[in-house]
């Protein structure tokens, strides 16, 4: 009770942290419902791997162009989310428009995660003075938030949440049925492209933020566990984001109280939260199915 | 084809440049209730979507009696076509029909639900309104669907095999709403069927598509006894 009193003052040491992981597990979950809807789970795998690699490669390609860049500066970040989002928009729109050929789709994802991993080592190890620091940029460094660096995180996620909302007949209607959308004249690959432009925000933002497996973690476990119990399409949405700011909320406590590493720790009890879910579903098909015997 | 609502000039349709159909020329009257009959493979469908705009013309033109942008047609696809993984209730799949005439920003108001209310009424699941879709039965999906296409507020209703994979109670209901839809509202409608024995006892004129070529005209010639023996053969 004491730790719990701790983390929410107002003068609590790791404040923008807490705040930036629970603006995570809010932002990519509201994201993350389109990714199962549309089936493109495992491209929430691949992706952030490619907005890792994308960071890395920004940095050997700024050095091999310009110089030295410098560490801890703003354009630092700015470097990183300009490697990042290309990167991840060039793979997604790429990965999309292969997906029509589903006899191949896991292959494809596959193979992206395993080339995006070995180029991000691959261009780090070609830049190795900056291979320490950059680091913490590629695997995610939410104890590190700042307040500026949460100020562009609210920012960023805020307008995702605000476009997502507004358009969320429109996204839909290209989502469940897109021959629908193209009859009513509704541009669908321009509404596809804006969808696909906010996931790879919200991807590389959150990779930089919380890292790849955090971003993984929260893009597709609280959709999934609110999938199971929601029965319209707001609510699904909305369940889903509160349940990965509860859980984000909740792994900060743990790490702070455990003093576990905060990533895993989230992505544990979001993991937990699905498993239970599941597993009281199961339990009540069991009772209902016993009791109409 | 001044008064056609909907009119093909020796259109051809298909697929990656490759045509599966070819110089189709035919009329849709306001009112008309045709049905497209012909084996698997003939093209029905893609003559269905070629209608809609869903796949380009390789040759030819398509003329519309009526402004899409404003008023599009109604379409109903097979609902196996749709994915059961979206949490969607009856209501808001049919509110979907209401999107049409809705644009970007503005949100869905009362009359909008009201209107998606009435066609829900008209196929007769107003109470199942707030039941999962994929809760329901196919056929009681395929009405549903159908509502959504009445939601459009449409000048013609396209339907890609509305009676598939349902049972032969529900694939009566499902026509014989379609026919009252017709007959009472004036509604034009087109479908895609091989339901040969309902399409005789319900529909008014036939478009056969077999070898890539066409013939239309009223069902009790396209469809008499001695036609069908010439297609599919003695019993």
């Amino acid at each position: 009770m004491d730790t719990l009193v701790e983390i929410v003052s107002p003068g609590f040491l790791l404040r923008d942290a807490l705040i930036g992981s629970v603006l995570v597990g809010c932002i990519c979950p509201l994201v993350g419902v389109y990714f199962v809807l549309r089936r493109m789970i495992f491209l929430g795998v691949a992706l952030p791997q490619v907005s890792a690699a994308g960071i890395a490669f920004a940095f050997l390609a700024y050095r091999m162009l310009i110089g030295q860049h410098q560490h801890f500066m703003p354009s630092e970040r700015w470097l990183a989310m300009l490697g990042s989002l290309s990167w991840t928009l060039v793979g997604l729109l790429i990965l999309a428009a292969l997906a029509r050929h589903r006899e191949t789709v896991e292959a494809r994802i596959g193979m992206t995660y395993a080339v995006a991993a070995a180029a991000t080592i691959l261009f780090l190890a070609a830049d190795p003075a900056a291979e320490a620091h950059m680091v913490n940029l590629l695997k995610g460094d939410i104890l590190a938030t700042t307040g500026p660096s949460l100020t562009l995180m609210a920012g960023v996620f805020g307008a995702v949440a605000l476009l997502l909302l507004a358009f969320r007949k429109e996204f839909l209607l290209v989502s469940f049925d897109r021959d629908q959308a193209v009859i009513f004249g509704k541009h669908a690959g321009l509404w596809d492209s804006l969808l696909y432009l906010m996931i790879g925000i919200t991807i590389s933002l959150g990779v930089m933020t919380a890292g790849p497996l955090v971003t993984f973690g929260f893009l597709v476990i609280p959709p999934l566990t609110a999938r199971m119990i929601t029965r319209r399409m707001l609510t699904f949405s909305l369940t889903a984001a509160c349940l990965g700011a509860v859980t984000a909320f909740a792994g900060f406590y743990c790490a702070y109280r455990f003093d576990l590493p905060l990533g895993p720790a989230e992505v544990a009890l979001a993991s937990l939260g699905l498993a239970m879910v599941t597993t009281a579903r199961g339990l009540s098909r069991v009772w209902e199915r016993w009791r109409a015997t | 084809m001044p008064h056609a609502l909907l009119g093909l000039q020796d259109v051809s349709l298909g697929y990656d440049g490759r045509a599966v159909l070819e110089h189709i020329s035919f009329a849709i009257e306001r009112g008309e209730f045709l049905a497209l009959l012909g084996p698997n493979g003939a093209g029905k469908t893609t003559l269905l979507r070629g209608m809609l705009g869903l796949i380009p013309v390789l040759a030819g033109r398509i003329t519309y009696g009526f402004d899409r942008s404003t008023s599009p047609p109604g379409y109903v696809p097979q609902r196996d076509a749709l994915d059961p993984i979206f949490p969607l209730t009856a209501r808001e799949v049919v509110l979907m029909g209401t999107y049409a005439r809705l644009a970007p920003l503005r949100p869905v108001g009362r009359r909008q639900r009201q209107l998606a209310a009435a066609c829900l009424e008209q196929v007769g699941l107003a109470d199942l309104a707030d039941r999962p879709f994929w809760a329901l039965s196919g056929g009681q999906k395929q009405r549903v669907l159908i509502a959504r296409g009445l939601a459009v507020e449409p000048n013609i209703l396209l339907l890609d095999e509305p009676t598939a994979g349902v049972d032969p109670g529900a694939a009566i209901t499902i026509m014989d709403l379609i026919a009252r839809l017709n007959r009472d509202q004036g509604l034009t409608v087109v479908l895609v069927s091989h339901h040969l024995r309902l399409v005789r006892s319900l529909v008014r004129s036939v478009l056969w598509i077999e070898d890539g070529r066409i013939s239309k005209g009223a069902t009790e010639v396209m469809l008499a006894p001695e036609r069908i023996i010439d297609i599919f053969g003695p019993l």
